[in-house]
C-alpha cells in the first residue's frame, strides 16, 4: 500500500517539479485532474481556453505511462497510447507543441502525430502502418480510422482519449459522431479513460452524460472538475456621437469605424470580431482604405482563407507583429494569443457564451482583465449592447442541446464499420444503445436501419439492384463493393454546411475557399472582394473558381450562410428587461438606453416602446403590401416558428398568402390584403394549444425540414458530394437532395431519415420548448395594437430583411392566378 | 387537368403530369422520362424510394387509358444510363401498351437501338411529321415548328409580398414547344423569359398559362380559350 502511495506521490511530484521549473504553480483544478485520471476516473473538465487545460490532461496521460513502464526512458512499448480530439484543425499544432514540450522534458521517447484533413498522403500511409504514440485528430478523422480494416488492433493499446472543446461538439452532429466512436472504443480499448474538456455552458452535467453515456459504467466512474477561473471582464459600448445619423436597420457598422481607431492605437494587438465572413472582408478593406498607414500591420482571419495564410496570421499575433486582426468565429476557440490586449465585437454576438469567449481572447493570462468593446451596427443593437453587460455580470450562459436519434449519423457510422471489418448487429446495437443520442433507439428502428442498409427499403423485391451492405455467411454486415467503400470514405468528413469552391488565380495560386452559392451568382467579369483582394471572376472549372486581380473600385462581397445566428433564450430575456428600462426615468437607465432616446421618441410618435406587461403589434401599409409586425423579443428562431404558426392559423380563417420575415426582436407577416388583427386576438391565435399539430401543418415547416434534409441526405449517403477536386458541382447535390426530399414525401413519408428532418426542425430549429414558453408569456401580457401610417423604427430592421419565407393555404394554381403581377427571373 | 392550345393548325392538349397530346394525329408526346435513374442511384448505395420508379409506369398507363393514343412518342432521354432492372419494368409496360412506340433519341439514350427494336419500337434521330419537327435537343429552324425536350424547363414566379415559387412548365415560343421532363426524380432548369414567351405551368393537378407580354420580367395570365 505504502509503496504504491509513494509512487503515486512521486508521479505527481514529477509534474509539480516541471511546473516549478517553468516558473509556474499548478492550479488546484490541474492537480485534481491529474489525481482523478491516475485513480482511473473518467471525467469532464470545465475550464476556459488559456487556463492551462492542456497540461491538466497531457500530464496524467504521460504519468500513467511512466507508472506502467518504469523503464520508460529506454524501453518503449509499441502502439497508440492516447488520442486528443479537437474540433478545429487549427488547434492541433498548439496541442502537439504542448505535448512535445513535456515529452522532451520528461525524456519519454514518444512520437506525437497529427491526423486531420490537412495531413499529407505520405504521413497517412505511415500512420496506416503504425499510429503514433499520441495522436491528435478531429472527430471525422477518427471515424476514418474506424473505417480502416483491422482497427480494433490499432486501438487496443490506447488508454486515454481527450475530447477537447466538447461544448463545441455537443450541440452538433459531430458530437454524435464522437459519441458513436467512443461507444466502439470502449469495447476495443479495454483500458480507456474518457475525458472531455468544456467551456462553461448551461448544461454541463448533461454534457458529461452525453460524453460518457447516460447510464454507462464510465459515467458511474466519472468526475466533474471545475476550474472555476472567473475572468474579470470589462465591457464598453461604442456610442455614436449623434443618434440622428445612426442607421435604423442592420448594417455593417462601417459608419462607426473611426471609433475603433483610438482603440487599436492604444493596444498592442486588437482583435475585431465580426459575425460573418462577408462583414469581415468589408471591414478589413474599409480599414485599409481609410487608414492606408495600417498596410502590413493589420490582417484578416476567417474560415475560408487559405490555411497557410491563417497560420501566418496566428503566428503574427503571437509575435506581436500585428496591430489588429479582423476575424470571425474562426478565432473563437483555442490558440493562446497572449499579446491580444483588446477585443472589439462588431454587431450583436447573439449569445452570452460566445461573447464571453471572445472577451476572453484578450488578457489571455490567468488573473488578467479582459477588455471588450461592443460596436453596434444599428440603433436597436444598442439595447443588445446594454443587455450584454448585464449578461456578463450574471454569467447567464446558454445550453447546448444535444441531438437525439440522429439516424443519418448512425447510418454513416454503420457503413463505416461495414467498410472496415464488418459488424455484428447485436454487438453494435448494445453499444449504440449506451450512447446518449440513441438511448431510446428501439428494436424496430434498429431493424429498419439494417433493412435500409442492406435492402435499401423495408422489403425485398426481385428486380431491385440496391447495393450497399451485404450480410456475410458468418453474420457480419460488410461492404464488399470497392466503389461504395471508396465513396463512403470520401463522404465521412462531410458533416458541414454549404459546399466550398476553391478560389484560384488563373495563372495558378490558391487563394481560399468560398461558398458555391456566392460563386454561382457571379458572371464573368464581375469583381468581388475576397481574402482582402479585389478579384475579377473568370470562370468556374470543376470545383474551382478562376480569378485574376482587378483594379476596379467597387465590388461585391461574398455572403456566407454561417452569418445567421439567433439570440439565445437567456440573452432574449435580458434583452427584454433592458428594453423595458426605456420607460423608466433617465437616472435608472444605462448609457446605451439613454443614447437611444431620440429613437424611442420617434417610435412613440405612432406606436409605443412596450413595457414588461405589454405585447406590441404594429400594422401599416407600404407599396410592398400590408405589414403586420409582432414583437415578442425572443430571438430569430422562435420568431421563425411563431410567424409560421400564426400565419397558418390566420389562414384557417380564410384563404391567405403571406411572406414572412423575422429578426431577433420580432417578426412580420406581409400580405396583399390586410389582416384583421382584432379577429386574430378574438380567436386567441397565440394559444400554445395544438402547437405541434399546427406547426406541422404549416407549409413553412416543410420548407424548414427540406433544408434540414439536405444535410441528412449527405450524411446518410443518399447523395454523394463528389470526389475532392474531381468536382461534381454542389448544385447537383443540392437539387438532388431537394428532389430526394420530394420523392420521399410522395412515396416514402414514413422513412426514418425523412422524418428526422422534421424532428430536427422541431427540436433544433423551432426550439419548440422555447416557443411554448414564449406563447405562455404572451398569454399573460396585454396586447397593444397600433395601426400606423408608416414604418416605425422598431419595424425597420424587420421589413427590410430580404430573406423571406412564405406560407399559404391556397392552391398553387389559384395563387398564380391571384398574383397581381407575376415577376420572373432574378435570384 | 388539361389545357389545350392550337399550334400550326393542330390541337395539342397538355396534361398536368407533363405530357402533350396531339389530337389530330392521336399522338402522345412525352419527354425526358429518365427511366433507370432511380435504380442507378440505388445501385450506388443511395436508397431512393423504389415506389417512385413504379409511379412512372403507373402514369404512363393512366395517360394511355385517358387519351387512347395511336402513337406514343418519347422525345429523348427515355433511359437515363446503362441498362438495369428498370428495363424489365419498361419491357413489361411495352407489352401492355396498345400504341405504336417511337423514340427520338436523346443524349442520355446510350442503350443500343436494337434493344428498343426488339420491343417493336422505332428509334429515330429526329422526326419530321406534318408541320412539326420532333427532336430531343431544341432545334433552330425557320421551316417547321420544333417540338423538343432536353432542358426540363421550369419558370420562377414571384408576386407582391415577396412570394416566390418555381414550377416546371411547357415552354412555348413562336416556333418551338419544349416539354417538361416527365420522370419522377428528374429535376428542372429555370428559364429566363423573353418577350413573347408563353408558359403553361404544372401546378399540382392543374395547369396555368402565362405569357410574357410587353413589360420586361413580368408575366400575365392567359386564360384558357
Amino acid at each position: 500500500m505504502s509503496s504504491e502511495n509513494r509512487s503515486y506521490e512521486a508521479l505527481l511530484g514529477i509534474a509539480e517539479m516541471w511546473f516549478r521549473k517553468a516558473g509556474w504553480l499548478p492550479f488546484p483544478f490541474q492537480k485534481k485532474t491529474w489525481k482523478a485520471f491516475l485513480d482511473g476516473y473518467h471525467g469532464l473538465l470545465n475550464a476556459p481556453t488559456g487556463s492551462g487545460k492542456t497540461y491538466a490532461l497531457w500530464f496524467p496521460i504521460l504519468l500513467h505511462y511512466i507508472q506502467q513502464n518504469p523503464e520508460y526512458r529506454t524501453k518503449k512499448t509499441p502502439g497508440l497510447k492516447a488520442i486528443w480530439i479537437t474540433p478545429l484543425r487549427a488547434l492541433s499544432q498548439e496541442i502537439k507543441q504542448s505535448a512535445e514540450r513535456i515529452i522532451a522534458d520528461l525524456e519519454i521517447p514518444f512520437e506525437v502525430g497529427i491526423r486531420t484533413g490537412d495531413t499529407s498522403n505520405a504521413e497517412r500511409a505511415r500512420q496506416r502502418k503504425q499510429l503514433p504514440d499520441l495522436l491528435i485528430t478531429t472527430p471525422e478523422s477518427l471515424q476514418l480510422l474506424l473505417a480502416s480494416s483491422g482497427y480494433p488492433k490499432k486501438f487496443a493499446s490506447c488508454y486515454a482519449i481527450v475530447v477537447d472543446e466538447w461544448h463545441e461538439l455537443l450541440g452538433s452532429k459531430r458530437g454524435v459522431q464522437m459519441e458513436l466512436a467512443l461507444s466502439r472504443l470502449k469495447t476495443v480499448s479495454p483500458h480507456l479513460r474518457i475525458w472531455g474538456i468544456s467551456a462553461t455552458i448551461g448544461n454541463l452535467e448533461q454534457a458529461r452524460q452525453v460524453l460518457l453515456g447516460p447510464e454507462s459504467e464510465a459515467f458511474d466512474r466519472s468526475v466533474m472538475i471545475r476550474a472555476d477561473i472567473r475572468k474579470d471582464i470589462q465591457v464598453r459600448s461604442l456610442l455614436p456621437e449623434t443618434m440622428e445619423k445612426f442607421p435604423w436597420r442592420g448594417h455593417l457598422g462601417l459608419h462607426m469605424s473611426e471609433a475603433v481607431i483610438p482603440i487599436i492605437e492604444a493596444s498592442k494587438t486588437t482583435l475585431l470580431f465580426t459575425n460573418t465572413r462577408g462583414q469581415c472582408e468589408i471591414w478589413f478593406r474599409h480599414l485599409l482604405e481609410t487608414h492606408p498607414e495600417y498596410a502590413g500591420e493589420i490582417a484578416m482571419h476567417h474560415g475560408s482563407i487559405d490555411k497557410d495564410t491563417r497560420l501566418w496570421v496566428e503566428q503574427a499575433i503571437r509575435n506581436e507583429s500585428l496591430k489588429a486582426v479582423v476575424c470571425t468565429s474562426s478565432l473563437d476557440l483555442g490558440v493562446d494569443f497572449a499579446p491580444v490586449e483588446t477585443v472589439v465585437q462588431i454587431g450583436g454576438p447573439k449569445g452570452v457564451a460566445r461573447f464571453l469567449q471572445r472577451a476572453g481572447r484578450s488578457g489571455h493570462r490567468p488573473g488578467q482583465q479582459s477588455r471588450i468593446y461592443f460596436l453596434p451596427t444599428h440603433a436597436i443593437e444598442l439595447i443588445e449592447a446594454s443587455a450584454l453587460q448585464e449578461a456578463v455580470r450574471e454569467q447567464a450562459v446558454e445550453d447546448r442541446i444535444p441531438y437525439l436519434n440522429s439516424f443519418d449519423v448512425l447510418i454513416q457510422y454503420l457503413t463505416t464499420l461495414a467498410v472496415s471489418d464488418g459488424f455484428h448487429p447485436d454487438e453494435i446495437y448494445q453499444e449504440v444503445r449506451q450512447t446518449f443520442c440513441y438511448q431510446t433507439l428501439s428494436k424496430e428502428q434498429w431493424a429498419w436501419l439494417l433493412n435500409h442498409l442492406v435492402l435499401g427499403s423495408q422489403s425485398l423485391r426481385t428486380y431491385d439492384e440496391y447495393k450497399r451492405l451485404e450480410v456475410l455467411e458468418d453474420g457480419r454486415f460488410k461492404v464488399t463493393n470497392r466503389g461504395i467503400a471508396m465513396r463512403h470514405r470520401f463522404q465521412i468528413g462531410t458533416i458541414v454546411g454549404d459546399a466550398d469552391i476553391t478560389v484560384r488565380y488563373k495563372k495558378g495560386g490558391y487563394i481560399g475557399t468560398i461558398e458555391e452559392s456566392f460563386i454561382s451568382k457571379l458572371n464573368r467579369g464581375d469583381v468581388f472582394t475576397f481574402a482582402g483582394r479585389t478579384l475579377e471572376f473568370l470562370q468556374v472549372k470543376g470545383m474551382q473558381a478562376l480569378v485574376r486581380n482587378s483594379q476596379a473600385k467597387s465590388s461585391k462581397t461574398p455572403s456566407w450562410m454561417g452569418g445567421r445566428l439567433t439570440l439565445s433564450s437567456e440573452m432574449s430575456k435580458i434583452l427584454r428587461d433592458e428594453l423595458y428600462t426605456a420607460n423608466l426615468e433617465t437616472e435608472k437607465q444605462s448609457t446605451e438606453i439613454r443614447a437611444l432616446q431620440p429613437l424611442f421618441d420617434r417610435q412613440r410618435e405612432e406606436s409605443i416602446v412596450p413595457g414588461p406587461g405589454q405585447f406590441l403589434i404594429e400594422t401599416f401599409e407600404t407599396r410592398d403590401g400590408h405589414h403586420h409586425i409582432f414583437y415578442p423579443f425572443e430571438g430569430r428562431f422562435v420568431h421563425e416558428a411563431m410567424a409560421s404558426l400564426l400565419s397558418y392559423r390566420i389562414s384557417l380563417l380564410g384563404k391567405a398568402t403571406f411572406s414572412l420575415a423575422y429578426n431577433d426582436y420580432g417578426f412580420e407577416l406581409l400580405s396583399e390584403e390586410a389582416v384583421n388583427i382584432q379577429e386574430v386576438l378574438d380567436n386567441n391565435l397565440f394559444t400554445a394549444e395544438h402547437l405541434i399539430e399546427d406547426l406541422q401543418k404549416s407549409l413553412n415547416m416543410t420548407e424548414m425540414a427540406r433544408r434540414k434534409f439536405r444535410d441528412i441526405a449527405v450524411i446518410s449517403g443518399l447523395v454523394f458530394t463528389g470526389y475532392p477536386k474531381k468536382g461534381i458541382k454542389m448544385k447537383h447535390l443540392q437539387s438532388n437532395s431537394q428532389l430526394l426530399f420530394e420523392v420521399f414525401r410522395d412515396y416514402e413519408p414514413d422513412n426514418l431519415l425523412f422524418q428526422q428532418a422534421f424532428t430536427e426542425t422541431f427540436e433544433h430549429q423551432l426550439e419548440e420548448g422555447r416557443l411554448r414558453q414564449a406563447l405562455e408569456r404572451i398569454a399573460t401580457q396585454e396586447v397593444v395594437w397600433k395601426d400606423c401610417r408608416r414604418p416605425t423604427p422598431f419595424s425597420f430592421p424587420i421589413i427590410t430583411d430580404r430573406l423571406r419565407e412564405k406560407l399559404t393555404n391556397e392552391k398553387l394554381a389559384d395563387r398564380i392566378r391571384r398574383m397581381t403581377q407575376i415577376l420572373t427571373g432574378g435570384k | 387537368m388539361t389545357y389545350s392550345v392550337e399550334i400550326s393548325g393542330a390541337t395539342f392538349t397538355f396534361h398536368s403530369w407533363g405530357a402533350a397530346y396531339w389530337e389530330e394525329e392521336r399522338m402522345l408526346l412525352i419527354s425526358d422520362l429518365h427511366l433507370g435513374k432511380i435504380m442507378h442511384f440505388r445501385k450506388y448505395g443511395a436508397a431512393v424510394p423504389r415506389l417512385a420508379l413504379l409511379e412512372n409506369f403507373r402514369r404512363l398507363e393512366k395517360l394511355e387509358a385517358q387519351f387512347k393514343p395511336a402513337t406514343i412518342c418519347f422525345l429523348g432521354d427515355l433511359f437515363h444510363s446503362h441498362k438495369n432492372r428498370e428495363w424489365e419494368l419498361f419491357q413489361g409496360w411495352t407489352y401492355g401498351s396498345k400504341a405504336k412506340l417511337i423514340l427520338v433519341e436523346g443524349n442520355h439514350d446510350i442503350l443500343s437501338p436494337l434493344l428498343y427494336e426488339e420491343l417493336g419500337m422505332e428509334v429515330l434521330p429526329e422526326w419530321n411529321i406534318g408541320p412539326f419537327w420532333l427532336t430531343h435537343h431544341p432545334a433552330e429552324t425557320d421551316q417547321k415548328f420544333n417540338i423538343a425536350g432536353h432542358i426540363h424547363p421550369a419558370v420562377r414566379l414571384g408576386g407582391r409580398g415577396g412570394q416566390r415559387m418555381r414550377l416546371p412548365c411547357f415552354y412555348l415560343r413562336s416556333n418551338q414547344l419544349i416539354l417538361p421532363s416527365f420522370g419522377a426524380f428528374t429535376g428542372s432548369h429555370t428559364i429566363t423569359p423573353e418577350a413573347g414567351d408563353r408558359f403553361v405551368v404544372l401546378a399540382g393537378d392543374e395547369l396555368v398559362a402565362l405569357e410574357q407580354r410587353g413589360k420586361k420580367k413580368t408575366l400575365s395570365l392567359n386564360q384558357p380559350s
